[in-house]
């Protein structure tokens, strides 16, 4: 599904991805792990199509398509989902006004019709119950006075919503307490299916013992320099980044947030 | 000697023969007391942003032809149609409640007129407010409205001031409001026009409320761009009283509205909301001053500047705390933001304080659309236009939102969504 050649990225000219080679199929779940620093945030943009990112070599394609060529809103349309890791607040746009619009564009591109509201409010409910969210944050701003866990439960339920072939999730674990993170990860699981790939960005592997991955990789200085099953997660926790000869000095300084 | 630019003699010979003889005396007096009045400059401190677009040529000193009506809104409440400022009675529903007086100024009698005559003018300052004598020299008829104490207006009265432009000239519109003790009214002005001939509308509202009277003025600035539009607004509000105002502009080649609030009775409270909206080469200027003259009185004032293209937004607020003005509270906030590169937008908040105990605070900013907002929304899928839209209304939803009048919301909104079609057009 998600082909990934030599991908080189910089921002401001320096050079952040390495010659990145990555092959996702659909159904499979691949975990890239790394240092802070290590370019997991970088990867995670450039895919979803944030141009303060500029691509200097290498290629990406979806389904054969070639992502790079393609905005970011037409991306989306094509099934790629980024859960950001910083969600962003957006005061005066309502979760709800935010959602089906959006829901509404992903409709439209397929020729198919625009949502009602009141068949989108009661979508929207169901699914917000899922991530375990009070359905009336959809009526306050996206993300607008959300925790930490509220915004990383409305990046699942925009998935749930959405429906991506390819979901990103950046740092999702990162500020969650330990039933903030079982609720998530239950959300994640939910998305898993055959026809669908996932792709998890994180820097701890507690995560993991959730999502379990069919694959796990490792990000470092800008390349992946291992790449294993889910025991690979597992030996990293133990021995530390330090085992693989990484140390913070050799790792890009610049994150992507 | 380098000569100053005059108002132009021929907007000053007019006469206005349908008024009672009280008012005609009293257009006379500002007549020749213009004769020889400059016009502002840029050198004029509260005309420095925008007097390169005032531009009153001859052809557009002729009067408009009056009793012209066209297409109205259909609204719920009383309707009252002003052709080129002068009543159209015909068109209009005028309330019949007890304690509510609603009279053009060309039907009062002499006795009325000379009352109405010694209550004009006294709620600006015209030393800020210079063009406001123009329309004093130049109103051919108006409206008074007298809610008598305790008086409460049952539904909101809209004024619909009409301007043709099927040929160059200019209109006055003219509306006093005296709202007795503990009444209450919703007053809305809308502004439209036809035509596409350069005309000038210079309008003035002025509002005096007495003890604890609430009064609502909505203002929709709708013009065509082309009308210059100039609109002055002044209100003395008594003890105890509250007056909110919420504007909403959308630009033009000329776009002028000062404000001017006088709290004059102790408890007295303003809320003033204003939003503008510009694009193309368009110009709107909001210039508000509020006067905390007594003590323990209450301003909150909100402003939202939107400009796209090559158009210029102005916002000048200002708020004076008199001596003896012990605990006032005072708040005015206004933001701005550019669409564009080649737009400009000038604030100037301005608080002055000769009072030792209150509490005042006042904020500007100007800014552009957040790119992680847009990056964020666009990653969902939704469109770069309809994300920008998302983003530009997000900036202005709360004041729209609190315009009290269902009606007057959806025309607004209307307007803006028309904004936004046209905005954001690249590829």
């Amino acid at each position: 599904m998600l082909s990934i050649k030599n991908l080189h990225a910089s921002v401001e000219d320096k050079e952040i991805l390495k010659g990145i080679n990555l092959e996702i199929k659909a159904g499979e779940v691949h975990a890239i792990m790394g240092p802070n620093g290590s370019g997991k945030s970088t990867l995670s943009q450039v895919l979803a199509g944030n141009d303060a990112f500029t691509v200097t070599e290498g290629e990406v394609t979806l389904n054969g398509e070639n992502l790079l060529e393609l905005a970011t809103e037409e991306r989306a349309r094509e099934g790629v989902f980024l859960a950001f890791q910083y969600p962003v607040e957006i005061p005066g746009v309502s979760n709800l006004q935010f959602l089906r619009t959006a829901v509404n564009a992903m409709r439209a591109h397929r020729g198919e019709e625009e949502m009602n509201a009141t068949d989108f409010i009661k979508l929207a409910r169901d699914v917000s119950r899922q991530v375990d969210l009070d359905p009336a944050f959809l009526k306050r701003g996206v993300n607008e006075g959300f925790s930490g866990g509220e915004k990383k439960r409305n990046e699942i339920m925009q998935a749930l919503l959405l429906q991506p072939q390819l979901a990103i999730l950046d740092e999702t674990d990162s500020g969650l307490d330990i039933d903030a993170l079982k609720v998530v990860a239950d959300g994640v699981n939910a998305l898993r299916s055959k026809d669908r790939a996932i792709l998890m960005v994180t820097h701890y592997q507690r995560l993991l013992d959730h999502i379990v991955p069919d694959f796990v990789h490792v990000l470092a200085g800008g390349r992946i320099i291992k790449s294993g099953g889910r025991e690979l997660a597992l030996e990293l926790e133990e021995r530390g980044y330090g085992w693989l000869g990484i140390r913070d000095e050799d790792t890009a300084d610049h994150s992507a947030n | 000697m380098k000569s100053v630019a005059l108002v132009p003699a021929p907007f000053l010979t007019a006469t206005g023969q349908m008024l009672p003889q009280p008012l005609q005396a009293l257009r006379k007096q500002h007549a020749e007391a213009l004769v020889d009045t400059p016009l502002p400059t840029r050198k004029t401190e509260n005309w420095k942003y925008s007097s390169k677009y005032l531009k009153l040529t001859d052809d557009l000193a002729a009067t408009l032809p009056s009793g012209q009506t066209g297409h109205f809104p259909e609204v719920s409440g009383y309707r009252i149609v002003l052709s080129n400022g002068v009543v159209v009675p015909e068109a209009s529903n005028f309330p019949e409640q007890a304690g509510i007086t609603v009279r053009r100024f060309c039907d009062l009698d002499d006795a009325e007129a000379t009352e109405l005559a010694q209550q004009l003018d006294q709620t600006l300052d015209t030393s800020s407010v210079q063009l406001a004598a123009l329309n004093s020299a130049r109103f051919d008829d108006g409206l008074l409205i007298r809610l008598a104490p305790d008086a409460v207006l049952d539904q909101p009265l809209y004024l619909i001031h009409q301007v043709t432009g099927d040929t160059s000239g200019s209109a006055y519109p003219r509306i006093y409001v005296d709202a007795g003790r503990h009444s209450r009214m919703t007053l809305v002005e809308e502004y439209l026009s036809t035509g596409s001939e350069r005309v000038l509308v210079n309008a003035v509202t002025e509002l005096n409320l007495q003890e604890g009277a609430h009064v609502t003025a909505i203002r929709l600035n709708l013009e065509g761009d082309n009308v210059l539009g100039i609109g002055a607004t002044g209100v003395h509000q008594q003890r105890s009283s509250r007056f909110e105002s919420h504007c909403i502009g959308f630009g033009g080649p000329l776009r002028r509205h000062d404000l001017q609030v006088q709290l004059l009775g102790e408890g007295a409270e303003c809320k003033l909301n204003g939003v503008v909206v510009t694009q193309g080469k368009q110009h709107y200027d909001n210039h508000t001053t509020i006067d905390h003259r007594v003590p323990l009185c209450n301003s909150e004032e909100t402003y939202r500047n939107i400009a796209a293209d090559q158009s210029h937004a102005v916002f000048s607020g200002r708020i004076h705390i008199h001596q003896d003005a012990q605990k006032s509270n005072a708040n005015m906030n206004n933001r701005n933001l550019l669409l564009s590169n080649g737009a400009e937008i000038d604030t100037k908040p301005e608080l002055e304080i000769y009072a030792d105990d209150v509490k005042c605070a006042h904020g500007a900013t100007i800014g552009q659309l957040d790119e992680t907002s847009l990056f964020y929304l666009v990653s969902r899928g939704i469109g770069r236009h309809d994300a920008k839209v998302l983003l530009t209304m997000a900036f202005i939803n709360e004041l729209v939102a609190q315009i009290p009048e269902e009606a007057v919301r959806d025309t607004a909104q209307e307007r803006l969504n028309r904004f936004f079609d046209q905005s954001f057009q690249e590829a």
